[in-house]
């Protein structure tokens, strides 16, 4: 890890992120319902992107570290990791459960794991299928 | 609408950085359990929590919720490695199945639990 690279991680969170937030903005522009859509699409396609580009990139998963490759550290931990989100999740889940939505902060929570879990795999069997 | 952009951009490259060197710092246990990305995940879920509390209580404004809430907490949290590195360890093995098993609920739980206990500090000060 070199200090270049954490500034290509920096500079990819920052962009990631603005793009959730535009995406969160849109999407809550469209949908009113409790369930919070906009996260959840986010962080589907994102789950979705770093399995596919991770085979693209012949990254292994427990070696994200990238021994100065920009490409892993930019857009897999850089544009990827700030673009999806664990946190927000988990407070969209408790803001719910104020509302005495628990049954939706519930199902919401496990949707987005199991959703996750398979979007992830899906695309890293289309980069492989790609060759 | 410009500053909005400027200062998720800044606090989400900040959290992203952060959490490279929880990547660098925080041991990996053996079997592959992603410590690291677990500890980034319930630290921004607890200064998430902290945040919203004090911006619904209007203690912190608009413009640092946009820049701690969502920049930074959401720089340092991710679902993308935390949902695609469970696959990857479940298809692996057995073994693996049951570590990505527990890493999955512990980091629900605690995520969940952090970010209430965030929220509450505030009103205990109080």
């Amino acid at each position: 890890m070199k200090p270049l690279d954490v500034m290509w991680v920096g500079l990819g969170g920052g962009l990631g992120s603005v793009l959730r937030w535009w995406v969160g903005r849109v999407v809550g522009e469209r949908h009113h319902g409790d369930f919070p859509l906009g996260t959840f699409l986010i962080n589907v396609s994102g789950t979705f992107l770093i399995g596919y580009l991770s085979v693209l990139f012949g990254v292994d998963w427990h070696d994200r570290y990238g021994h100065g490759m920009v490409l892993n550290a930019f857009v897999l931990t850089g544009v990827l990791g700030g673009y999806t989100t664990f946190s927000t999740m988990q407070l969209d889940a408790v803001k719910l459960s104020d509302k005495r939505r628990g049954g939706i902060a519930t199902s919401y929570l496990l949707l987005s794991v199991a959703a996750g879990l398979l979007t992830g795999q899906i695309g890293a069997a289309l980069a492989r299928a790609q060759g | 609408m410009i500053k909005i952009v400027i200062l998720v951009f800044v606090g989400g490259a900040v959290g992203a950085m952060l959490r490279e060197f929880f990547m660098l710092i925080v041991p990996t246990p053996s079997r592959g359990f992603p410590l690291d990305i677990l500890a980034a995940n319930v630290v921004a879920a607890f200064l998430l929590g902290l945040i919203a509390g004090l911006h619904s209580r209007k203690v912190a404004s608009d413009e640092v919720y946009a820049l701690i809430g969502i920049g930074m907490t959401g720089g340092l949290s991710t679902f993308s490695s935390f949902a695609y590195g469970s696959s990857e360890l479940m298809i692996r093995s057995a073994t693996g199945a049951v570590v990505a098993s527990a890493y999955v609920v512990i980091s629900l739980v605690m995520g969940y639990i952090a970010l209430i206990a965030g929220r509450k500090i505030y009103s205990i000060r109080q």
